[in-house]
């Protein structure tokens, strides 16, 4: 896969480098703050872009430069990485988008297989979030989305935690162990009991889904 | 007399300033240096897995344990920042800071998004976890207002323990803040700073 990354810690950048070109990745730029990265993606054309949420330009870098990215090149993956593991930037996150983006943990990127797994779901589409984040998110909805979460049954929350995570329905069936089908069924009892348009296409109401789940723990909007 | 006492506020609320001033540049050096250090030597440790992928001897195995070691410290690290100084309400201000709060607790928070320096969003944002951790988790959804006033800080914490005033008062007064109470045992509790 072709990747370029952007963070202002050279100790970290080296250091990611590293590990993508031991994963069989190659790193089509790197630089310390982005606006030398969408400089360099102007020519150099990339599958995953790999971003510090707290670089160059301040404040917060990595997202302003996330925006000029998906509008330059709406196909390219957005994977932040941070130190910082807060909804708050969570949020700012999905509101740049909600397929091929994804939010992790720094220090929790560093094998190979994780590295990879993360920038491959990324690549196809898929929202990658955190797992202690979405977790967090999960156990402790506020109370005024409280009620509505409260109707889903055990497995329905279990299979909604994985959404939240941005696992297909594939990926979810095999982590529970049970089939695709079922997987189906539980995901439209969700939408029916979160009361989501049945107008929607399929991946919306997933993103609706996912996001009414998010913000029940977070009052915004 | 009144000299006096005019420049004893004064010289308090420098301390205050000084002091906030401290902690938040003191979760900054947390940051830049040991939870920096520790991310990049995460990721060399990936590397060295990568090498001794073939180990018979569990090696990628004992290095995945001490990578996981990491994470614990990095997350025990971000307690210990968030105890200083949030690096939310440096960076976003007491309402997102607040926010980030109700995934532990419940929690409505109202906020303009007006800042304050970093004492007096200190002050405030400490004096609102003492307030919520006196109540009984999960009993009521304590609702949070902040407003930025031509006085400076309205900072309205309802539904909670009244009794909580005096350990409020404490906090805020170091600023030159007031607090009061509206309603019974539960109720509001009322706090002004002043800001320039």
């Amino acid at each position: 896969m072709r990747v370029a990354l952007a963070d202002d810690g050279a100790l970290f950048r080296n250091g990611l480098v590293l590990l993508l070109e031991a994963a069989g990745h190659e790193v089509v730029g790197c630089t310390a703050d982005g606006d030398t990265l969408v400089e360099l993606l102007t020519t150099e054309p990339a599958d995953v872009a790999i971003l510090d949420i707290k670089m160059p330009p301040e404040p917060d870098g990595g997202l302003s430069t996330a925006e000029r990215l998906r509008a330059d090149h709406p196909e390219l993956g957005l994977l932040f990485l941070s130190h910082y593991a807060e909804t708050h930037y969570l949020l700012r996150v999905l509101h740049i988008g909600t397929e091929a983006i994804g939010y992790r943990l720094k220090e929790k990127v560093g094998s190979v297989e994780v590295l990879s797994d993360t920038l491959t779901r990324i690549r196809d589409g898929e929202i990658v979030i955190e797992p202690v984040l979405a977790q967090r998110l999960v156990e402790r909805p506020s109370s005024s989305r409280r009620d509505m979460l409260a109707t889903l049954s055990e497995r329905e929350m279990d299979v909604l935690r994985l959404m939240s995570e941005g696992r297909s329905n594939a990926g979810i069936a095999n982590l529970l162990f049970v089939a695709a089908k079922s997987i189906e069924k539980h995901i439209s009892s969700i939408f029916l009991k979160l009361g989501l348009p049945s107008d929607a296409a399929e991946q919306h109401r997933r993103v609706l889904a996912v996001l009414t789940f998010l913000r029940s723990a977070q009052e915004i909007g | 007399m009144t000299l006096d006492t005019y420049n004893a506020a004064h010289s308090a609320r420098r301390r205050a300033d000084e002091h906030w001033s401290r902690r938040r540049d003191l979760e900054r050096q947390l940051h830049d240096g040991p939870a920096l250090r520790i991310a990049a030597l995460a990721l060399r440790l990936g590397l060295l897995a990568q090498k001794a992928r073939c180990d018979v001897g569990g090696l990628p195995h004992d290095i995945e344990e001490l990578q996981n070691q990491l994470h614990l410290i990095q997350q025990e690290l971000r307690a210990v920042a968030d105890r200083i100084y949030p690096p939310l309400l440096h960076e976003a201000g007491l309402g997102p800071a607040l926010r980030e709060l109700a995934s532990n607790a419940s929690l409505r928070v109202d906020a303009d998004g007006g800042r304050f320096d970093p004492a007096v969003e200190g002050v405030a944002y400490f004096a609102v976890l003492a307030v919520l951790a006196a109540l009984q988790p999960a009993t009521r959804t304590v609702d949070v207002v902040i407003r930025r006033d031509a006085d400076g800080l309205a900072l309205d914490v309802g539904n909670v323990d009244t009794g909580q005033i005096g350990a409020v008062r404490d906090r805020v007064q170091w600023v030159g803040g007031v607090a009061e109470v509206r309603g019974g045992l539960i109720g509001t509790i009322k706090v002004r700073i002043p800001c320039e």
